[in-house]
């Protein structure tokens, strides 16, 4: 160890046990995350009750991703216990801002593409696979997975914000919802793509777009949230 | 009065701009070339060929009847019409004297006149009923070419019309709003960077609001122009998704600022929401529009405007509007940061 | 003759009317009548800012 005021434990390890710790509070508390399952299997199953199990190609891609948007904006606005203020008073002291936001978009985006997998797998049940054959359903997956990756980046820096702001899901909803867009015009795109039968080789470039978006939205969070930490 | 020159700078050049737009006259161009579904005797061939009627818009075909010459082209065919009769300034009788195989289907009218110059109507003339023949070749017809005579004039373009002196308030606004959003952007990074003081914030608050206003009047200017060139209020549209989200996402920095109590905290958290919204700005009206088909001209599909650039008119009127629109923004900027610091004092 | 009296009705109404019978000069009138009066209406904001703003340094740097 060098003389700098370095606590012992490196900044690696405080993020690795920050997001295990976002976990066990998680799976501890079954109830929660059970919640959001639910309010995601029962949107899509609304979904085939409004669309029928035989939805045209343009109706089956908007409903995944509303579906998808909507199930992401409800994981990240349930009330968490890492957000109490006490907990804030106490990990100020332990961990440096940048490590607690990069746990927390760590953990989001493995939540989300958690999310994202039991609605892509709830809607090949409910609505058919009849326009995804072979590999467009693993690119049209993968496209889910780099979508809430994005979404992760940005709505755990929105849901700091609103929880400072001690605003509740109206809030999160307004600030979110606009700044989100750009995400889902891509994703749509991308997804419309797909369906259509274009190649993935000439869609990829929405991909790497989603990619810069997330990287871009992480970046600003690791710049801006130790100024939302603080007191 | 000298540190006061550019509020009333900005003024005078809206003023003039006003002028210039509601006073300059429009240039001529051709609307259309339609067949009457009638024949008519023709002098140069002695038989009876389809009648069509050619429109104007803006023409002065009347002063110089004779003068009139209409041609179409395709490629490079070329061939004239023959002009029966000059009926007024916009409207001339046709005769299609052209021959029963010709060598392309559609055609660019052309027309040529002592005070209008050469005017193009591309794709004007379909022909649906001729022999196809590609091997044909129309040329070898001697015209003499009227260079236009005319004031100063906005130039024609199609669908656009009149409505091309929209350009001088419409565009502007959304510059001015680029510009003021830019001043909250940099306020907000100083706010940050300051620890206690909260001018900054009251800065990028004003600028925000005021570049809102601006925002709100681009999409109301942009919509009356829709209606009249594109037939919609709203369209579709990536350019004009990317404007109306950004109205919203500024619209969220207002909520998010009268959610807060603290001024400390308010000022905190405004500065790094409007950072966001910064980005997602520069991302939706800069970057996305470049990557999608869009009807809005400047981006893909429409090269409604190429020619604007050039137009030395348009240009004339162009950039002193976008002067002073920038100009009378940042004095209300100005005077609404001044309003909400001496109400903060008041308190 | 018929159809082709049609088509003579059938260009754009608006155009030419407005700026044609001079109605677009009532409109530049209007305009430049709203935009003086806007521009006189931030002056005068202004100066009372200016007023305002000395009167409550005055207040503030000579407490009574």
């Amino acid at each position: 160890m060098n003389a700098s005021s370095e606590p012992a434990s490196s900044a690696w390890s405080r993020y690795a046990a920050l997001t295990r710790h976002a976990f066990q509070m998680e799976f501890r508390q079954k109830n929660g995350l059970a919640g959001l399952i639910l309010f995601s299997i029962a949107a899509v199953y609304t979904c085939y009750q409004v669309a029928g199990s035989r939805a045209e190609a343009e109706a089956w891609n908007a409903l995944a991703w509303v579906v998808l948007l909507f199930s992401a904006f409800n994981a990240v606005a349930k009330s968490w216990p890492e957000d109490a203020p006490e907990m804030r008073a106490y990990l100020i002291h332990v961990v440096r801002p940048q490590e607690w936001v990069l746990a927390r978009i760590t953990f989001f985006s493995l939540l989300l593409c958690g999310m994202s997998s039991i609605v892509f797998i709830a809607f090949t049940l409910f609505l058919g696979t009849e326009h995804l054959n072979g590999m467009q359903a693993v690119y049209f997956f993968m496209g889910m997975l780099f979508t809430s990756i994005a979404l992760a980046s940005l709505l755990a820096m929105i849901q700091a914000l609103a929880v400072r702001a001690n605003g509740g899901f109206g809030l999160i909803a307004v600030l979110g919802l606009p700044l989100i867009i750009p995400v889902i015009l891509i994703a749509t795109r991308y997804g419309m793509d797909i369906l259509n039968g274009i190649s993935f080789a000439d869609t990829a470039h929405n991909l790497l777009f989603l990619g810069t978006l997330s990287g871009g939205f992480g970046a600003l969070g690791f710049i801006l949230f130790p100024y939302l930490w603080s007191d | 009065m000298a540190h006061n020159i550019w509020k009333i700078g900005g003024f005078i050049l809206i003023a003039c701009v006003l002028v210039l737009v509601f006073a300059v006259p429009m240039g001529p161009g051709v609307l259309e070339l339609r067949g009457t579904g009638d024949t008519a005797m023709s002098n140069d061939l002695d038989r009876k060929v389809p009648e069509y009627v050619l429109t104007g818009f803006g023409t002065h075909w009347s002063e110089n009847p004779g003068d009139l010459q209409v041609l179409v082209r395709s490629k490079a065919n070329l061939a004239r019409l023959e002009v029966m009769e000059v009926l007024d300034d916009t409207h001339a009788r046709i005769g299609l004297t052209l021959p029963y195989s010709v060598p392309s289907k559609s055609w660019d009218v052309l027309t040529n006149h002592s005070v209008d110059g050469t005017l193009l109507l591309e794709n004007g003339l379909f022909l649906s009923d001729r022999f196809i023949d590609e091997s044909i070749s129309l040329s070898g017809i001697d015209i003499e070419e009227f260079e236009a005579d005319l004031p100063f004039h906005f130039p024609y373009q199609p669908r656009i019309l009149e409505s091309i002196r929209n350009l001088m308030l419409h565009v502007p606004m959304w510059f001015t709003m680029f510009v003021l959003m830019g001043i909250a952007f940099v306020a907000s990074i100083k706010q940050l960077a300051s620890a206690r003081a909260t001018a900054e914030d009251e800065k990028a608050e004003s600028a925000v609001r005021v570049g809102l206003l601006f925002g709100i009047l681009g999409l109301v200017t942009g919509s009356v122009w829709a209606r009249f060139t594109w037939g919609a209020w709203w369209v579709d549209d990536p350019q004009l998704n990317g404007a109306l989200v950004t109205v919203l996402v500024y619209s969220g920095y207002m909520v998010l600022r009268n959610s807060l109590e603290s001024a400390a905290l308010r000022a905190r958290l405004s500065a790094v929401y409007n950072l966001f919204a910064f980005v997602i700005l520069i991302i939706l009206l800069m970057v996305l529009p470049r990557f999608t088909e869009s009807l809005h001209p400047g981006k893909g599909g429409n090269p409604g405007f190429n020619s604007y650039d050039l137009d030395s008119a348009l240009r004339a009127a162009f950039y002193p509007a976008v002067i002073g629109w920038i100009l009378i923004g940042l004095w209300m900027h100005r005077i609404n940061m001044r309003i909400t610091r001496l109400n903060k004092k008041i308190k | 003759m018929n159809a082709l009296n049609l088509i003579l009705v059938q260009s754009h109404p608006l155009e030419g009317w407005f700026f044609g019978s001079g109605k677009a000069l009532v409109v530049l009138a209007v305009a430049l009548i709203l935009l003086v009066g806007f521009g006189l209406w931030m002056w005068r904001a202004e100066a009372r800012l200016k007023q305002l703003e000395a009167k409550l340094d005055s207040k503030n740097s000579a407490p009574s």
